[in-house]
């Protein structure tokens, strides 16, 4: 049965005042690859979150999971740069910081070692 | 002491940092941007109602299917660009609702272009192609803005867009190579947008609102720019495939650099995105109201089926 315009009016007027979450939006293209922040978008549960997340974020990309979070239940730092402050250098933690042994392992006639060689030499049959 | 935040605020800008949703910003950068992107998020929810009038009429299931695919892009985008525009209105006290309210009331305007007519399939290639080329460049031009939010959703929307590009330079080319009444058609439907589309970057005065744009780098471009760049990229395909363009007076003058062309009617096309008054504007905001207002109690549904689930 058709509403008549008064009880559409009325269903507007209650609907009008129904607000939705805001979700923030994590998708996992592979097994190997973490959750990656994408997007927001409003939902009415975290299950139609989860709908339209597929529906906004993975119209073409591949992935395998997606997380849907309630905005009101992330947690960030601060606005404050101070937070992220490095009090002293800290090349030692770096491979940047031991660049001159390449140049040190050539008196003993021998090559610095990288890690992406060790990965290909493990990987390789 | 509100000068000195405002003082802080404009230096960021100009060491080039980008703003976030909750930072502190000055009420005349919130009020620009979010004119700009509840324009832009509405111009994509309308800009789909002329080519959806397509998916029905689209010649082979193919292009059915991808017409289907680049409206369902559009309205994705009009979602994507809402969620940031809500987040500039929330402390302002505006919620999506309301932003949505505001284009049945006519508060809102959204893009010449969509209030226009689309009788013929070539009409839907030449929005594909000329209209979303035009778009394009409007919004990759919008890429460095400075408001960080906006520009995380444009990067994804352009990325979008490249398939848009391709779509519609699909549709004209089948067109240009098919038979002499299927490039006429082609030649009357860019007879019908090309003042529209030279209309679409707006007119060529920097407005105050355009200055102000530019100095928060929310935009960096003159419409005249972008306009420029549009007629040296879109002119020589247009010509290539063997249109032509219905203004004897466009010529490229080689000493200033610049292309000359017919202006548009600013005045007639300014009323048209003012007061709805455009060939296809009513109808179209009639459907808008549908889906907003009648769909309504669906909306309201969902949030009680979950207070009823919680329960």
């Amino acid at each position: 049965m058709a509403m008549t315009q008064v009880e559409k009016d009325q269903v507007y007027e209650r609907a009008r005042h129904t607000s939705y979450d805001v979700y923030e939006i994590f998708v996992q293209a592979s097994d190997l690859d973490p959750h990656v922040h994408v997007g927001s978008l409003l939902a009415p549960s975290p299950e139609w979150a989860l709908q339209l997340a597929r529906e906004n974020f993975l119209r073409r990309a591949d992935a395998i999971n997606i997380w849907a979070v309630r905005r009101s239940d992330v947690h960030a730092t601060p606005d404050d740069p101070d937070w992220f402050a490095r009090e002293f250098d800290r090349k030692y933690r770096d491979v940047s910081g031991y660049a001159d042994n390449a140049r040190r392992w050539k008196r003993f006639k021998a090559q610095a070692m990288n890690i992406d060689d060790v990965i290909a030499d493990v990987r390789k049959e | 002491m509100p000068e000195a935040r405002r003082e802080a605020f404009m230096a960021r800008i100009r060491r080039g940092e980008k703003i976030e949703a909750h930072d502190w910003m000055p009420d005349d950068y919130r009020l620009l941007l979010l004119r700009l992107i509840h324009m832009h998020a509405v111009s994509e929810i309308m800009g789909a109602y002329p080519e959806k009038e397509w998916v029905p009429k689209a010649p082979t299931l193919r292009r059915k299917m991808s017409l289907m695919a680049k409206v369902q892009d559009e309205i994705g985008h009009g979602q994507l660009l809402l969620r940031v525009a809500e987040d500039l209105a929330a402390p302002l006290g505006r919620d999506r609702m309301e932003l949505m309210d505001d284009v049945i009331t006519g508060r809102v305007k959204f893009h010449n272009v969509f209030h226009m007519e689309a009788p013929t399939w070539a009409d839907a290639g030449i929005i594909g192609w000329l209209v979303d080329g035009a778009a394009i460049i409007t919004q990759t031009a919008l890429l460095d803005c400075s408001y960080a939010p906006y520009a995380r959703v444009l990067k994804r929307i352009c990325a979008e867009e490249s398939f848009h590009m391709q779509h519609g330079e699909s549709i004209i080319l089948s067109l240009a190579e098919g038979e002499p009444w299927q490039r006429e058609m082609l030649q009357e439907a860019l007879n019908r947008w090309w003042e529209a589309i030279l209309f679409f970057f707006g007119p060529p005065v920097v407005t105050d609102a355009a200055r102000r744009m530019m100095e928060y780098r929310i935009r960096s471009r003159t419409n005249e720019e972008l306009r420029q760049k549009f007629l040296t990229r879109y002119v020589p395909r247009i010509r290539a495939v063997g249109l032509e363009i219905p203004d004897s007076a466009l010529r490229f003058d080689e000493e200033a650099g610049l292309w000359r062309y017919t202006e548009p009617d600013w005045e007639r096309w300014s009323r048209v995105v003012r007061e709805n008054i455009g060939p296809k504007s009513q109808e179209r905001i009639a459907l808008r109201r549908m889906a907003h207002q009648d769909q309504a109690w669906v909306r309201e549904a969902l949030v009680r089926a979950r207070t009823a689930a919680v329960v």
